[in-house]
């Protein structure tokens, strides 16, 4: 178990002699705890459980270097002098394989039962023996990744609590590692329960727990004398030493970030082969997808969560495009957010310097060479980290409760469906879920039917007893959501995101800009500001569809036109005859508008492409980033943050968007394949 | 794909909300190949039934006596084009066939047999045939995308049975199939195998192929020979470069890309490039 | 249901299928009768070649064994036993005796899926009167599913032993790439006693069945070993008194292109037909069969039949199917993990050849190894092929018989005919590499 630093004095430090690792172990095992650790197998040092000290590689090295990784026979009695090899301790508290969902015939109609937020209760208790420092540091990265956010990952908690872990101070560097440029090693500060020093005949042991300290009860220990500390000390410095700095990591978000649109990143993606290898064998990549599961005819169906990489080709996608095809875009992604938009969403770096992306590459790419060469250091001088940030541990959330907060997924009866176009529907669902009827227009919503993929599709309309989605049938699941007749059932997981800032409308003209279906997840807004339509200027709403027969919603725009509530000035690209307005596209439009372009708001909706080209207008008209909402599409497999689809630069588009102001995005914005 | 922890209906109950009006009509046919892409739908024996009770398999030669010319709901074409009656036949397939989908090496790259493609006369000049005018076949062997439009490929030599049964779940549920045009590697890596390349030195093309077998080859100790062809974005010519590392000389680093999926461009540009 | 063979005088009759169903790959049947005399009988395989014997010139061994594998869906494991074989006979590799062991296991379960696919899915149907397996199974369902549970038992063998039963990946010279733990082998264990009750079943299903009648004296092919049943070793016996080293398949037999077919034919050196398959391979070895098939096939009382009627070769693949499950589990029962999975090798130029038995007869392959170890040239005659004349001759012998019946029974007892040889017709296709060396005149 993971407990807080110790502040202030140092640990209890004892000496344990070599002979009795095998009652180390003993002592680790008792109460049925799994003991898992490294050993040689398949012809290099894998984790795996651990029975006696006769498991574990003695006299074994491991020669890591670029693409290659050998055993060594040493000879000697040292058990723990290897870098660490593929495997990272996320094999047991972030698996490869997750159920993460169930469909059941509940109450006749099916239900979905989360199994990702009702973790198994009986999780066996492991100690892990030989955690190096840069794994308790990516222990703690994940920690703060996976339970610090708004929706913890219960099932993350679940793995994580009640494991011991057993460090041990590296006394070799290995030929990739490069913790000492990260900060997050050599030197073991904290996060352990018993913490490991191999020197010549023994191992100095600190208790960093009470849980630690039980474990040595009853082992014939004794207190370290000054002597062997200052061994274990003078061994961990001489890694160091041996490591050097390979990674100038002072400002390094900064100069990645600004060398977004550097040659070089082509130059590695000539070399790179997306085999999303450095990703999985990554301690702290966490990104996953969500696949469904189901016999021939559907009825027995699941849900599971697998690793996943932002290397593959459809990470990126979504309903007619993909924003990340190129390899270079790849790679661009996985070093800037690794290195430099994590620490903005998380608070440290991704990276802790375990150097398997380099060791287990097949075309042997160095991440520090990358590093240095497409955001090499701003000043000429080599800045020495004179004192190590060990990340604060934090301890991962109490047990959970097993009650459903978070996005409980919801059922929602059809009440009506309109069809709107030849391949958009609306339809009405009701539901007595409170967050769901008292949600924010510009939010969204994960529907899903058994066997199908879950899209995310934002809610059109509130009412009293449920809401609207709008819907195009653009693949295969959304052609079966469309198909729902009254009187079925839509299960559903949301609100979800942040919506729009309507407050931002009052006192204010407001323009909105949309095109298409870009006009569903407006409405609720629009629907507000008629609400509310005494407290705000002029409301011009422009709308841009491709023929006149692509229109959403054409019944209620006509009535709000004539009425004069709002100003519409709607145009297609082309029509036939019976269209008596404009054609042209909606940019068009916008220009013609007068405003007090200062005193303006706009929110803007519709594919990227069009969203630019009228910021663009909105640009020259004058109205600042700081008023012009836009909402973004990206993949989404989970709504939440935590499958690392939708990111963008910094941010995760489903919780910290998917609206956004221009102001925030920043460079964000229209960058090609970001 | 079965579904683990979960017993399935002992006899399926069709739901009728999402049946179609009548059952699909399925056909299979072969071109020239070993018959193993098919025999991968006769190897499906837990599902076996229930797809015939799910499907109408109207033309099989293999497997039934019942024939017919089409039209099909479904048509699964196994084998590549390699003799002028068959380039004709395939035209015929396709406008009988609402979605057309190749199964396999020899359908979806033109097969090992592609290697005659690349006009290597070394390799046949010394074959004398007897009586070469009482044997048809065209000078190439080529995939069905090659003569007609193709709904949907299913790749590998042979293709993967959980991936056929995933491709016609989706047709009978309604979902995008899912079959992921990722490396083997993220399969081995999820599995928890040991890369035989780092480790090992092992030569194995597991980075530029795509997934789809259950990443076998590593699996069981030996590299991936690239038996389901490239991925996308299969960038050949690096992990080619790198083959160096493991001491191969630039021949054998060619016949490592040429076998049975030669025909494909990402292969067969380091073929070429070697001659 | 049985008929009695009825000549008539004079009849001008043709049968012809275009494309034969439920036989692997591509056959056509024509049979031409003049006057009450077969004038043709041709199998036309018309299946396009795919020049195998060429793609593996210029590979190394192993590369050779991922090749062939190809040649046919259904008996990769026959392809890759017969080129392992011959190079590890060229090559001087002593395997180790576990590793043997697990070869033969390996082709058991190749021989438990093949005969499980021929006698259910492709055979049964013609004797019970079902267009295919499926209709058959609408009334005989539990029949046909443990059929398939037989089958999908026989996959598994091969696939815990080779990684996937299409295409098997592990076979390498010396061994295997990766060999199974006991613990894994015997977790097989159940579904093996199982399939070898339906094994039993299938021996009684095939008992109660009626074939046409048709017999002859044909010379009969196969492998022979002094204690085994024969499958990855032995000599090349006949039932009139040949008698070979297991290489010299070239001395005794060759092969010659035919104008209708796009296989190669093979007949002995002095121009006879011959067959081969369970029936030539049961009739030759029945004292080496496991104590269980010996049992089953002497309840059947069909040795003769089994010998001189082709459509009784349903019985000996039941046979067989009992032989190999119970072989399978005796193999199991007595393995212990060998050190290595593969002994070490050096290759060597020169000659490599050798024959083992598929589950549809003797193959034989021959290999040319050059100084660099790669291949120089190759020469792969599958049973198939080897069948056709001993088909044709058959079908010549038999046409009279069915003339009195209409066209459409006549035609299917005829294709039943081919049928019952379980013809590979993938694997039969491929040329003769000849060198024309010219003379003077």
């Amino acid at each position: 178990m993971v407990t807080a630093t110790h502040t202030g004095a140092a640990p209890e430090t004892f000496f344990l002699r070599r002979e009795l690792v095998n009652e180390l172990i003993q002592a680790l095992a008792v109460d049925d705890r799994e003991v898992i650790g490294p050993r040689v197998e398949d012809g290099t040092i894998r984790l795996g459980p651990v029975s006696s000290a006769a498991d574990l590689p003695r006299g074994i090295g491991l020669d890591n270097a670029p693409g290659k990784a050998r055993l060594v026979e040493r000879g000697d009695d040292r058990l723990f002098d290897q870098p660490p090899g593929p495997d990272s301790w996320k094999r047991w508290t972030f698996p490869a394989r997750v159920t993460q969902a169930v469909w059941t015939d509940g109450d006749g109609t099916p239900a979905i039962e989360r199994r990702l937020e009702n973790p198994p209760r009986h999780i066996t208790k492991k100690a892990f023996l030989g955690v190096r420092a840069c794994e308790i540091a990516a222990l703690s990265v994940h920690d703060r990744v996976l339970s610090q956010g708004p929706t913890p990952d219960r099932d993350y908690a679940a793995r994580r609590r009640d494991n011991l872990i057993v460090a041990v101070e590296c006394a070799v560097a290995g030929g990739t590692c490069f913790c000492a440029s990260m900060g997050t090693g050599p030197e073991v500060r904290d996060g352990f329960d018993l913490a490991l020093s191999e020197i010549d005949d023994g191992f100095v042991v600190r208790v960093g727990s009470p849980a630690g300290a039980a474990v040595l009860e009853g082992l014939p220990v004794l207190p370290a004398t000054d002597t062997q500390f200052e061994h274990a000390q003078a061994s961990v410095a001489r890694v160091r030493e041996q490591m050097g700095i390979a990674v100038q990591t002072e400002g390094l978000p900064e100069r990645l970030i600004a060398a977004a649109d550097s040659p070089h990143w082509a130059e590695i993606a000539e070399r790179c082969i997306a085999c999303t290898n450095c990703t999985l064998v990554c301690p702290t990549c966490f990104c996953t997808s969500v696949g469904q599961r189901s016999d021939l005819d559907g009825q027995a169906a699941s849900t599971e969560r697998t690793w996943d990489s932002c290397f593959t080709l459809d990470f990126a996608r979504v309903a007619g495009g993909n924003f990340r095809t190129r390899l270079s875009d790849r790679y661009r992604q996985w070093l800037t957010h690794k290195f430099g938009t994590w620490t903005t969403q998380f608070g440290s770096s991704g990276c802790v310097g375990c150097g398997r992306c380099i060791t287990w590459c097949p075309v042997g790419i160095d991440v520090r060479e990358s590093l240095m060469a497409v955001a090499p250091p701003v000043a000429a001088a080599v800045v020495a980290r004179p004192v190590i940030e060990a990340l604060p541990v934090v301890a991962p959330p109490p047990p959970a409760r097993h009650e459903q907060h978070g996005t409980p997924p919801v059922k929602t009866t059809v009440v009506d469906t309109h069809r709107e176009t030849h391949d958009t529907v609306t339809l009405r669902l009701r539901t007595d879920h409170q967050p769901l009827i008292n949600g924010k227009p510009g939010q969204f919503v994960m529907p899903s039917l058994p066997a199908g993929a879950s899209p995310a599709i934002s809610i059109s309309r509130f009412h009293d007893d449920g809401f609207s989605l709008t819907v195009r049938a653009a693949g295969a699941s959304t052609t079966r959501i469309c198909a729902l007749e009254r009187g079925e059932t839509l299960t559903v997981r949301g609100p979800m995101g942040r919506g729009w800032p309507v407050e931002q409308a009052l006192g204010r003209d407001v323009m909105v800009i949309t095109g298409g279906i870009g006009l569903a997840p407006l409405r609720p807004l629009l629907d507000w500001l008629i609400t509310n339509r005494e407290r705000i200027g002029r409301i011009q709403l422009s709308y841009g569809a491709r023929t006149p027969g692509d229109r959403l919603y054409t019944a209620e725009l006509d009535t709000l036109l004539s009425s004069g509530v709002i100003d519409i000035a709607q145009t297609v690209d082309r029509a036939g005859p019976e269209w008596l307005g404009r054609v042209g596209v909606v940019t068009q439009v916008i220009d013609r508008i007068m405003c007090s372009c200062d005193r303006t708001t706009a929110f803007i909706c519709g594919p990227e492409r069009m969203m630019q080209a009228t910021v663009d207008v909105l640009h020259e008209r004058g109205v600042p980033d700081e008023r012009i909402w836009v909402t973004l599409e990206r993949h989404m497999d989970c709504g939440v943050g935590l499958c690392g689809h939708c990111q963008l630069g910094k941010f995760f588009v489903c919780k910290d968007g998917p609206v956004f102001s221009l102001a925030e995005l920043g460079p964000a914005f229209g960058i090609e394949g970001l | 794909m079965a579904v683990t922890g979960i017993a399935p209906h002992p006899r399926p109950q069709p739901n009728p909300r999402w049946a179609a009006p009548r059952r699909p009509r399925v056909g299979v046919v072969k071109f020239s190949s070993c018959d193993g892409c098919q025999l991968t739908l006769l190897d499906m024996e837990d599902e076996l039934l229930a797809i015939t009770e799910r499907f109408d398999i109207v033309e099989f030669a293999e497997a039934t006596s019942n024939r017919s010319h089409g039209p099909f709901d479904v048509l699964l074409v196994e084998g590549s084009v390699s003799t002028a009656d068959q380039a004709e036949e395939i035209v015929q397939l396709r406008r009988q066939a609402t979605t057309l989908v190749s199964i396999g090496a020899c359908a979806t790259s033109g097969g090992i047999q592609a290697l005659r493609n690349l006009g290597d006369d070394d390799a046949f000049r010394n074959s004398v045939y007897p009586r070469p005018e009482w044997i048809a076949a065209l000078p190439t062997s080529k995939p069905v995308s090659d003569y007609v439009a193709v709904d949907a490929e299913l790749y590998g030599c042979p293709i993967s049975g959980r991936q056929l049964l995933e491709l016609l779940t989706s047709l009978v549920v309604g979902r995008r199939p899912q079959l992921p045009d990722e490396a083997v590697c993220a399969e081995c890596k999820r599995l928890g195998n040991t890369c035989v390349r780092v480790a090992g030195g092992v030569s194995c093309l597991g980075p530029v192929t795509r997934t789809g077998c259950g990443a076998l080859c590593p699996s069981f100790d030996r590299g991936c020979y690239g038996c389901f062809g490239p991925r996308e974005a299969a960038n050949t010519v690096s992990l080619a470069n790198w083959f160096g590392e493991l001491g191969k000389g630039d021949a054998e680093v060619a016949r490592e890309f040429a076998k049975f999926n030669v025909g494909a461009p990402a292969f067969r540009k380091i073929v070429e490039r070697e001659r | 249901m049985t008929h009695v063979a009825q000549p008539t005088e004079t009849v001008d009759r043709t049968f012809e299928v275009g494309m034969l169903t439920r036989v692997e790959g591509e056959g056509s049947l024509t049979l031409r009768v003049h006057d009450g005399k077969v004038v043709e009988a041709h199998l036309g395989i018309f299946e396009a070649p795919r020049y195998f014997e060429h793609l593996v010139v210029g590979r190394t061994p192993d590369e050779v064994i991922d090749i062939v594998a190809r040649i046919c869906g259904i008996c990769p494991v026959a392809y890759q036993m017969s080129a392992v074989h011959a190079f590890e006979s060229l090559f001087g590799v002593e395997i180790d005796p576990a590793v043997r062991s697990l070869r033969r296991l390996f082709y058991c379960g190749e021989w438990i899926e093949s005969h499980a696919l021929h006698v259910y899915l492709l055979h049964a149907p013609d004797f019970l009167g079902y267009p295919s397996a499926i209709e058959l199974a609408r009334d005989h369902r539990a029949v046909v599913e443990r059929a398939l549970t037989m089958k999908r038992t026989g996959n598994k063998l091969v696939a815990m032993l080779g990684a996937r039963p299409i295409h098997p990946l592990t076979v390498r010279v010396g061994g295997f790439s990766r060999v199974p733990a006991r613990n894994e082998l015997m977790a097989i264990r159940p579904a093996l006693d199982d399939a070898l009750e339906t094994a039993k079943a299938t021996v009684d299903f095939v008992r109660g069945l009626t074939a046409p009648v048709f017999e002859r004296e044909p010379k009969l092919v196969s492998l022979r070993h002094a204690s085994e049943y024969p499958m990855n070793d032995g000599r090349i016996v006949s039932n009139d008194g040949l008698n070979i080293p297991i290489d010299s398949w070239r001395e005794a037999f060759e092969e010659d292109q035919v104008s209708w077919s796009n296989a190669l034919q093979a007949r002995t050196k002095a121009g006879e037909v011959y067959l081969l398959g369970p029936s030539a391979r049961l009739t030759l070895n029945a004292d080496r069969l496991h104590p269980l098939a010996a049992e089953a096939l002497a309840s059947l009382g069909l040795a003769e039949e089994i010998r001189r009627n082709p459509y009784w070769s349903i019985a000996a693949r039941a046979v067989e199917l009992v032989h190999a499950l119970a072989e399978a589990i005796d193999i199991i029962d007595g393995y212990h993990q060998p050190d290595r999975a593969a002994a070490p090798w050096t290759a060597r130029p020169g000659a490599a050849a050798w024959a083992t038995e598929a589950p549809r007869g003797l193959l034989f392959h021959h290999y040319e190894v050059d100084a660099d170890g790669l291949i120089a040239h190759a020469q792969i005659v599958p049973p198939t092929s080897q069948n056709q004349a001993s088909i044709e001759a058959d079908l010549t012998a038999f046409a009279p018989s069915v003339l009195g019946l209409s066209q459409a029974e006549a035609t299917h007892q005829l294709e039943q005919l081919i049928r019952s040889y379980d013809p590979c017709i993938s694997c039969a296709t491929h040329f003769l590499d000849l060198r024309v060396e010219e003379t003077d005149e």
